[in-house]
């Protein structure tokens, strides 16, 4: 069993020379653990300005953020390193760049000639295709969490700077979250159904869905979350359900894992707009 | 999504089996596909995951001539998903024995790697698939390829790099452990379309939408182009049929089918299931670089013909019968 403090105190200890973190310790910087291990320390003020200064140092010329410190392209991260300079405080043209990045990058099945072959019954895509959501790497279709972490991202950003186009890209990133929800009232990664067959939701997902939604989020769809039983989901499950309901501390440690630990210990109000 | 593979597979595998026979390869093939020899492909019959799965393992790699003395040897077993009611992944209890074999087989190290393609908590995933229960030291031995370090590959399909894991590059010889499965998109998924769980999430995400974009046939051959250092090891003992590779039945086959030759392997397999393997497309397009054909696979253990049940197909699939012989 771990407290809070004491997961702090391993982030700290796991850190790369870098200012990174791995996945797991002693392994290379990835944006995904380092953004996350950043902010459940975003209140260590020298701890936060030397994350940042490595984060910012991943970003590529067309706006985005690479996963990592290697030449290669921009990905969903985008969305992690803004959430990061929102909390941080951080502003710029990098994170102008990196916005606009984000509000251009959509899932492909969205372009409106994939939406013109759906109408037409070309596609055997089994969901709403109207409302665009986000991929992990430009053209690639949307799915459910990148799609969340653009969200939160842009909401972020639109509670300082109100935006037509940002709020246009909000509400059809919400409205496609809404439409995926599947028949049991959770959500899964992607589409609620295949080839006929209504899909299971899953914990995690469920969680990382209401935290996208934030305000948003059907009531009776917080009920189904809290009401998951705790051996039914995984400690990735049971960190997103955390973040999602604004639930309390976590007693547990997460043996090396570095993106567990670090979502353990973020602040459920960090992400909220 | 379908739409896009259905408009760009013509092209796209017409480039993949162009760059398939062309480029060089990493690593070199086995030694058995170069030249005029067939390969040797074993199938060992096994009733069960309670009975001994190390001897047959061990038979198969000696049968098979695999030498693995001294080498790092990475298991790959299919680790999807976990449903109670179905068998989806390959079991745990044959993750154990080969561990066991290729260990007792003289391998300097034997470790595990998977990554799942959807499923972000491999861990919990391993343990509901009872792979902490069954497989010793398995926190030790387990490195989840989604979330390992990662090195570039030049040129895979259309893209300039790719980035696998460094587990994967690094092998001397990796085992690429299937569960015999039907597939809703492939047709079949063996020990070729097993390379996909190499492909990190980090990078690619989960799904690793990226392979489906540039198409699942292409990205199966340009998986197997890499990583050619590949042993096939197939969980038939209990496969799936019908709507899988999740949503499927539960298939007893009783058998574990192995060898080098990969492609001769998944051929094998097909026709084990009742599949025609050169109407499964990625095995078609495989053929000039394997041996696909009955004639030219050296069957050990069982015969085919012995050990064939027909796995239910989804009516989309029903044209994968043709002609097995």
């Amino acid at each position: 069993m771990a407290n809070l403090a004491q997961r702090l105190a391993l982030l700290r200890s796991w850190r790369n020379p870098d200012g990174g973190w791995g996945y797991f310790p002693g392994k290379q910087s990835w944006l995904e653990p380092t953004v996350w291990a950043g902010l459940a320390l975003a209140d260590d003020r020298a701890a936060a300005g030397r994350t940042w200064e490595l984060v910012r140092a991943w970003r590529n010329p067309d706006g985005g953020w690479r996963p990592m410190a290697a030449p290669c392209d921009s990905t969903w991260g985008t969305a992690l390193a803004l959430t990061l300079a929102s909390v941080l405080g951080r502003d710029g043209p990098e994170v102008e760049n990196g916005v606009r990045w984000l509000i251009e990058t959509r899932g492909a099945e969205s372009t409106l000639l994939n939406r013109i072959l759906r109408a037409m019954g070309s596609s055997a895509v089994e969901r709403e295709v109207k409302y665009a959501g986000w991929p992990w790497r430009r053209r690639t279709s949307a799915w459910l969490e990148p799609t969340v972490h653009a969200l939160v991202a842009l909401k972020k950003v639109g509670q300082r700077r109100p935006d037509a186009l940002l709020a246009a890209r909000i509400d059809a990133g919400e409205r496609m979250l809404l439409s995926l929800r599947c028949q049991d009232g959770g959500w899964n990664y992607g589409s609620p159904r295949a080839l006929g067959h209504d899909l299971p939701s899953y914990a995690e997902t469920t969680g990382l869905a209401l935290v996208g939604l934030q305000d948003r989020a059907p009531a009776d769809a917080v009920e189904y979350a809290r009401r998951i039983p705790e051996a039914q989901a995984s400690p990735l499950a049971r960190a997103w359900l955390r973040l999602a309901t604004g639930g309390g501390e976590v007693q547990q440690d997460f043996g090396s894992d570095v993106l567990l630990t670090a979502l353990a210990s973020v602040d459920p109000g960090v992400l909220r707009s | 999504m379908k739409l896009t593979r259905r408009v760009l597979a013509p092209a796209a595998v017409a480039a993949a089996t162009a760059g398939y026979a062309s480029m060089n390869h990493r690593k070199p093939p086995p030694a058995e596909m170069e030249g005029g020899a067939k390969s040797t492909v074993a199938i060992l019959k096994a009733s069960s995951y309670s009975v001994d799965l190390v001897r047959p393992i061990l038979d198969g790699i000696r049968a098979c001539g695999l030498d693995v003395r001294g080498k790092r040897v990475l298991l790959k077993p299919n680790l999807v998903e976990f449903d109670h009611a179905t068998a989806i992944n390959t079991d745990a209890r044959v993750v154990a024995a080969a561990l066991e074999a290729f260990s007792t087989a003289g391998a300097a190290s034997v470790t595990i790697g998977e990554g799942p393609g959807h499923r972000r908590d491999t861990f919990d995933l391993a343990r509901e698939a009872e792979y902490l229960q069954f497989v010793p030291r398995f926190d030790a031995l387990f490195t989840d390829l989604n979330r390992d370090d990662v090195s570039s590959v030049p040129q895979f399909a259309d893209d300039g790099e790719f980035f696998f894991p460094n587990t994967a590059l690094r092998a001397d010889l990796m085992v690429s452990m299937p569960k015999m499965k039907t597939h809703h998109w492939a047709g079949v998924t063996l020990s070729m379309k097993n390379l996909f769980g190499l492909v990190p999430g980090a990078m690619y995400g989960w799904p690793k939408n990226r392979l489906h974009i540039i198409g699942i046939t292409r990205s199966i051959l340009e998986l197997n182009r890499v990583f050619r250092n590949t042993f096939a090891l197939v969980d038939g003992i209990v496969g799936m049929e019908g709507n899988g590779p999740i949503q499927g039945t539960p298939k007893q086959a009783g058998v574990l089918v192995m060898g080098r030759d990969v492609r001769a392997v998944d051929a094998t397999c097909c026709r084990i299931m009742g599949v025609d393997p050169l109407q499964v497309e990625y095995l078609r397009l495989a053929a000039p670089l394997g041996r696909i054909e009955e004639k030219w696979i050296e069957q050990r253990g069982e015969k085919t013909a012995a050990v064939a049940t027909e796995f239910a197909l989804i009516a989309q699939f029903s044209g994968l019968r043709g002609r097995v012989s």
